[in-house]
């Protein structure tokens, strides 16, 4: 049985590599059947934000790889409420299905994986 | 329920990776403050009260306290680079606040 990982994207999309390269780890984890989870935490949630124009700055549409997630099996997608909250979004307007958790539950998340990565 | 150790190692100042960690961590799970981090130790700083307001376990990479002229607080233990690696394996996974 191969090991659970989560993976915790907690980078706003333009702010670096971060953002794509757990959106990377995620997309070949899955290829390769591994049981994953995704969450997005702190400015990690703005990656998910709908009307993203990123050409304006010279970038690749990060939304494309994130719908492609549940193509490649990881269907566990989950938002952090709290951080939503502090950014007056709400999980019902994203652009990728997500489901909302907050603290305790998240908590709960990180413990029921074998790994985690936080980027 | 699986616990985890979390290692930080940027500054708590303008930063959440702290903060964030907090709000996640279980109830058995501890912190390792390496690099900027430890400047979390600073007694009369927000940080450190909201560390020890959490109420879990925190470890300090000793050289990297010392090389801020910073002292460890009370419940804080410094741990060297073999007890560094010992805790690690002393959790079920670690998470790096990278």
């Amino acid at each position: 049985m191969a090991k659970s990982m989560l993976i915790i994207s907690r980078q706003a999309p333009w702010a670096g590599p971060a953002a794509r390269e757990a959106l990377d780890i995620a997309l070949a984890g899955g290829a390769f059947e591994l049981p994953l989870a995704m969450l997005f935490l702190d400015d990690g949630v703005f990656q998910l934000s709908s009307e993203q124009r990123p050409q304006a700055v010279q970038q690749k549409n990060l939304s494309a790889n994130l719908q492609a997630l549940p193509m490649f099996g990881v269907e566990q997608l989950y938002v952090s409420a709290s951080s939503l909250n502090q950014r007056g979004l709400r999980a019902d307007a994203l652009a990728l299905a997500a489901k909302a958790l907050d603290d305790r539950e998240i908590a709960e998340l990180v413990s029921h994986h074998d790994q985690v990565i936080t980027l | 329920m699986s616990t985890t150790l979390h290692l930080l190692s940027h500054s708590p100042f303008g930063d959440t990776r702290q903060d964030s960690c907090l709000r996640i961590a279980g109830p058995e799970d501890a912190v390792l403050l390496s690099g900027e981090a430890v400047y979390a130790l600073l007694s009369a700083g927000e940080p450190w009260r909201r560390l020890q307001s959490s109420g879990l376990p925190v470890y300090a990479l000793e050289e990297d306290v010392l090389a801020r002229g910073l002292e460890a607080g009370p419940g804080v233990t410094m741990v060297d680079y073999p007890a560094f690696v010992r805790l690690t394996l002393t959790y079920d996974k670690v998470n790096s606040w990278l």
